[in-house]
């Protein structure tokens, strides 16, 4: 029993299951069909962002650029299927690309100069924030063709919503490379002992750029995914990650040192937020509270995090 | 068969010449203790070897062919692998990964294949006799078996040179003694083995020979241990000279204790300690490493809770809930590790010297001047010979020796009454070091409580009144010093064993 | 390194001095807002009108104090996500007090330092208690604080302040010198001070360089690092409070979503002005430069009807090249010894 407990999930997931049931009893409307479809919508997009920020937890870094990257991607996966006609396969490979790219610069600068990634990726922020509003004048792109527009919101079947597919392919991807790749391993070895690490002879530069092009590239399908959601190319996308990426990871029993992350409690993080945000709805509370739950639960999961560290640490000098 | 030969080597630091034409031989198939006191240039030899450091001159070969690491990972490739005393291993890891840490794959995307690293690993504990499943997280195992499973890192890089940095250090005996079963193994394979360690008995129990630092030069240069005796190696580390105290015992002085544990026990895992400092006493407080002695002194300085017993300054019951409060009391500390713990690298001479004397400086709103604190602090300063450029100049600058008066001016300028002074000559040299000892003297005389925390024995024989020496967390005894080094380290050894010494 | 010994210490260091002058944060700074303040005014009409000043002045008082503010935390080596949040907080509890509850001003303008003295308080225990690095704290926070804050105010502005407010923000000495910079300038002289000459502000150095040491010599760490956060507090509220009086309003958006606008203009100055990220080293001159800086380059940019967005992503790269020359720079001193 004890051992079961000491998965990370296991915990968030327990939370999970009594709020489902709580709200459905006090709110039935809450498991109808369409709430359902909304819902796994939302958990779908934020958990591709709360992946984007895990890896960068991994590693023991934070990236403040997260959002930014998203925006960019966004906008510039419309605008080039508007303006220039491309079709949107060729555009979702750009996008990628852009990700991908910057993530990678990113995480070069950070490697190379050694300067702390807070601060590196908040001028990487407002870098990619500033083109981004540079090129759209904070307009948004209206252009989005109707497969993207489909995608977005229609179903598979029932209540399943197709963009549930790039979210399973990105968590079950990600799961694998924590787990058994030689990538995720390295990722988790730095953030675990930099040093051990090092004198190990692992290449620290070219792991931490993988992180980061890895965040990039997750931030990259989670932009294009708000467009398909949101049916318009808005240049506030990613504008409000910042907090729910932390959250969710940390819900989920990141140790934000690093070294060590968990993928399913992540997904039952990114679940909790989302069923509490549309609880909120439902039971007509104003919206902005749903900040003031994000800084509680934050704040509730680092103290839950904190004091199973001081157990596991008694624990084993009890042995 | 000669495995490693260090020819010559020198290595300045500023201010320091850390080693001195240094030369060492390790041969494959026998076990090469490295000895020396704190500061001898142990550690500076070992970085050198493995690449962390650039010799200034000099030459390293191993099996006949020049080599010069640039860094560990160099060292580990070519076949020198180090166990170092911090542990350096991912312990959320499984104890395969770690061991093969860098062959997880042959590219970034490789799939880890977990049932290959667990055969592969499996391998070396076996030849470690190390009967624990490869895929057992290493959080899980105990310090003895983390210590077991990175040489066995070390040994699956084919290290066919394995240095060990005090490898015993957190070890108990039964534990130290498995791990020499397994360094005798690797030895009979032929690995060349060096073996630095601080505890003699162990040196002659498992090493064949010897090379011996004294103030970065060799006091022995790769010496059959058969041909040497107990004496003869302390000898070779301290010095002849320096056996001979050139203090007398002083008499006792009659005051009653300013500072006294009554059956004190701390969170940190003390356990009944009880000892008493008079006013102009000095106290040793001796123990190997790992005995409980610097966690002691910050226990009673209010970092670990106190959970039983009594603490008295002055003759009366007092709490102690912070260092702060300490220092009220007229108590203070000298860390042993003056760059984390001891001094504000970063700032200047006189913000460290005047940092315990700030509040009592300042005006009724908390004002105060530069020049205030330089009044107060530039005397004790002056006296304790400081030599820096300037009052304003930051510390990191000075030299080992400079910093640790600075770390001990700033008790005297506040004006404490018990000094606990923790390894007061770590890393700094001769000429400072007989500095502070006098300066300890003069402390005592003018009627200072001093407690003396220090692993070098002859400093403890040449320093302390009286020493009380601690194994285990506990107080084992109390030892009278009348100088003669020979029946006070007999004492105190007699004591830490249990047991009569022959 | 001639060695001196102590008989002979001279209070002040010596030789050296003119590189070690030549490669400050401060001296470069200088260099560069002087650069760039004579092309601007040579090339662009009207960058030295009167007004032209009076609002660069302006904008120099807010950013410096909302970069102070961030910068009395980066002193214990974390930093405070928050600041935007506590800002705009306390200019909206200033609102409330000064139209809704008739406070005078003398009254209501320290209740809401003093409220965001007391959010920072919040923020400190829980740095402190919790033993957790401020990032995740003040993310917390920030979130946690301007919740509340929308859902007190449902987002309504207070434009109905007494026309002091108004009426102060848009004073001018000498035709061009903005009141909100005098009072920055006095907040600076003030933080020099507190740094140099105060225990409180030494030991909150000490702690913020190395909390181990500064607490084995007597120092109790735990309340220094929550009075730094305090101080973030109230010197955030006051930089809130500027911005109502330029406004001549509380705005509930006035520093974006959850307050992170203020962000960037944050770092950016103590940054630009040599404090070091890992703690335990303070410029506040450098900070005021910092901030004049990015104004002045703002204000230029502008002016040459460069987009403003674009110079969102300008500033960006400022951060980037700030903190890389840093490092060059120390390399640099680092190689002669000189720190």
């Amino acid at each position: 029993m004890n051992r079961l407990f000491d998965n990370d999930w296991v915990g968030p997931a327990l939370v999970c299951l009594v709020a489902v049931v709580g709200i459905s009893i006090l709110q039935p409307s809450f498991l109808s069909p369409f709430n359902i479809l909304v819902l796994l919508s939302a958990i779908a997009v934020n958990m591709v962002i709360a992946l984007g920020q895990l890896v960068i937890i991994a590693i023991g870094q934070m990236n403040l650029a997260l959002g930014a990257f998203g925006g960019l991607v966004a906008i510039c996966f419309v605008a080039v299927m508007e303006l220039y006609g491309v079709p949107p396969v060729i555009a979702l490979l750009i996008g990628l690309a852009i990700g991908t790219a910057a993530g990678a610069a990113s995480g070069f600068v950070i490697a190379r100069t050694g300067i702390s990634a807070f601060i590196i990726t908040l001028a990487g922020l407002q870098i990619f924030k500033g083109i981004n509003l540079g090129i759209t004048e904070a307009q948004p792109f209206y252009g989005v063709p109707q497969s993207v527009k489909d995608f977005g919101n229609h179903a598979i079947f029932g209540p399943i919503p197709w963009l549930i597919v790039p979210m399973i392919i990105a968590s079950v991807g990600m799961w694998y490379l924590f787990n058994r790749l030689r990538i995720g391993r390295y990722i988790l070895a730095v953030g675990g002992n930099r040093t051990a690490a090092e004198l190990s002879g692992i290449n620290i530069t070219a792991t931490i750029i993988w992180a980061h092009a890895i965040s990039g590239l997750l931030a990259a399908i989670a932009g294009m995914m708000l467009v398909a959601r949101l049916q318009i190319g808005q240049p506030t996308i990613g504008d409000d990650w910042l907090i729910s990426s932390f959250a969710a990871p940390v819900i989920g029993g990141a140790v934000l040192a690093g070294g060590h992350v968990s993928v399913a409690g992540t997904f039952f993080g990114v679940v909790i937020i989302a069923i509490i945000t549309q609880a909120l709805v439902l039971f007509a509370i104003d919206p902005f509270v749903v900040q003031i739950v994000l800084g509680a639960l934050i704040l509730w999961a680092v103290g839950i995090n904190r004091y199973r560290e001081i157990r596991v640490a008694k624990l084993n000098e009890a042995r | 068969m000669t495995a490693l030969k260090v020819s010559n080597v020198s290595k300045s630091f500023p201010g320091v010449k850390a080693l001195d034409a240094v030369s060492m031989t390790l041969t494959g198939g026998s076990v090469h203790a490295l000895l020396g006191e704190n500061g001898a240039g142990k550690s500076t030899l070992i970085k050198i070897m493995t690449g962390i450091h650039a010799a200034d001159q000099g030459e390293i070969t191993m099996e006949g062919r020049p080599v010069r690491f640039a860094n560990p990972r160099q060292a580990a490739a070519g076949g020198l692998g180090v166990v170092h005393q911090e542990r350096n291993l991912v312990t959320r890891f499984s104890v395969a990964e770690n061991i093969m840490l860098d062959r997880l794959g042959a590219n970034s995307l490789s799939r880890v294949d977990y049932k290959a690293l667990a055969a592969e690993a499996s391998r070396w504990l076996k030849q470690l006799d190390l009967d624990i499943d490869p895929m057992t997280p290493v959080s899980r195992l105990s310090v003895a078996q983390m210590q077991l499973v990175e040489i066995g890192k070390a040994l699956s890089l084919q290290s066919r040179v394995l240095l060990l940095d005090e490898p015993t250090a957190s070890l108990t005996p039964s534990e130290a003694q498995v791990l020499f079963r397994i360094l005798r193994k690797l030895r009979d394979d032929g690995v060349a083995i060096g073996f630095v360690s601080h505890k003699l008995e162990e040196v002659f129990d498992i090493c064949d020979t010897v090379t011996v630092l004294r103030d970065g030069k060799n006091a022995c240069d790769s010496q059959p241990l058969k041909t040497l005796n107990r004496d003869d190696v302390v000898k070779m580390m301290i010095g002849r000279a320096e056996r001979i105290s050139r203090r007398a015992p002083r008499p006792q002085p009659a005051a009653p204790p300013f500072f006294e544990l009554r059956d004190y026990s701390s969170a940190a895992g003390h356990e009944n300690v009880s000892l008493s400092v008079r006013p102009g006493e000095i106290l040793g407080l001796y123990g190997l490493v790992g005995a409980g002695r610097s966690e002691l002194a910050k226990a009673v300085l209010g970092l670990a809770r106190q959970t039983g017993g009594e603490i008295r300054v002055g003759g009366k019951p007092v709490k102690i809930g912070s260092v702060a409060e300490a220092l009220d009391l007229g108590v203070g500390y000298v860390s042993e590790d003056r760059k984390g713990e001891g001094l504000i690298l970063l700032h200047s001479v006189l913000d460290n010297a005047g940092i315990t004397v700030w509040k009592s400086l300042a005006n009724a709103l908390g004002f105060l001047r530069d020049g205030t604190v330089a009044q107060k602090v530039g005397p004790v300063l002056r006296k304790l010979e400081v030599k820096t450029p300037s009052l304003d100049q930051t510390i990191g600058n000075l030299s080992g020796g400079n910093q640790q008066k600075v770390s001990v001016a700033k008790w005297i300028a506040a004006g404490v009454k018990l000094l606990i002074i923790d390894e007061p000559s770590v890393g700094i040299d001769i000429k400072t070091k007989a500095y502070l000892h006098d300066l300890i003297h003069e402390l005592a005389e003018a009627g200072t409580a001093v407690l003396l925390i220090t692993s070098d024995l002859t400093e403890m024989v040449d320093v302390a009144d009286r020493v009380a020496v601690m194994d285990d967390y506990r107080i084992e005894g109390l030892v009278e010093n009348d100088r003669n080094y020979e029946r006070v380290s007999t004492a105190i050894m007699a004591l830490i064993h249990g047991r009569e010494a022959a | 390194m001639t060695d001196v010994t102590a008989d002979a210490m001279p209070a002040r260091r010596q030789g050296s001095g003119l590189l070690r002058l030549l490669l400050s944060n401060e001296f470069g700074l200088a260099v560069l807002i002087a650069v760039a303040f004579g092309t601007f005014a040579l090339t662009l009409p009207g960058f030295t009108s009167p007004f032209s000043l009076f609002t660069i002045g302006r904008q120099i008082g807010i950013d410096t104090m909302i970069g102070l503010a961030m910068m009395a935390v980066i002193v214990t080596g974390g930093l405070d996500l928050s600041v935007g949040a506590i800002g705009v907080c306390a200019a909206m509890v200033f609102g409330w007090l000064a139209q809704a509850m008739g406070v005078p001003l003398p009254i209501a303008v320290p209740m809401a330092i003093l409220f965001g003295a007391s959010l920072g308080f919040i923020n400190g225990y829980a740095v402190v208690r919790s033993g957790v690095h401020s990032f995740i704290i003040t993310l917390a926070s920030m979130s946690i604080f301007f919740g509340i804050m929308i859902f007190l105010t449902k987002a309504q502005a207070f434009n109905q302040l007494p026309p002091e407010v108004t009426q102060f923000g848009k004073t001018r000495l000498f035709g061009m010198v903005s009141v909100l910079l005098v009072i920055t300038l006095v907040v600076c002289v003030a933080l020099s001070i507190f740094y140099r000459f105060t225990t409180l502000g030494r030991q909150m150095l000490a702690a913020g360089a190395n909390p181990r040491a500064a607490e084995l010599s007597g120092i109790r760490t735990g309340r220094v690092i929550t009075a730094c956060h305090m101080l973030t507090g109230a010197l955030a509220a006051l930089a809130g409070l500027m911005l109502t009086a330029r406004t001549g309003a509380a705005v509930p958006s006035m520093a974006g979503h959850l307050g992170q606008d203020w962000l960037l203009p944050a770092f950016l100055a103590p940054v630009l002005g040599g404090t070091l990220l890992s703690g335990g080293r303070v410029s506040v001159i450098g900070t005021l430069l910092g901030a004049a800086f990015v104004t002045i380059m703002t204000s230029g940019l502008l002016l040459m009807r460069v987009g403003e967005f674009w110079i969102l992503a300008c500033l960006g790269l400022i951060l980037l090249a700030a903190v890389l020359t840093d490092r060059l720079r120390q390399g640099v001193l680092r190689k002669r010894g000189l720190i």
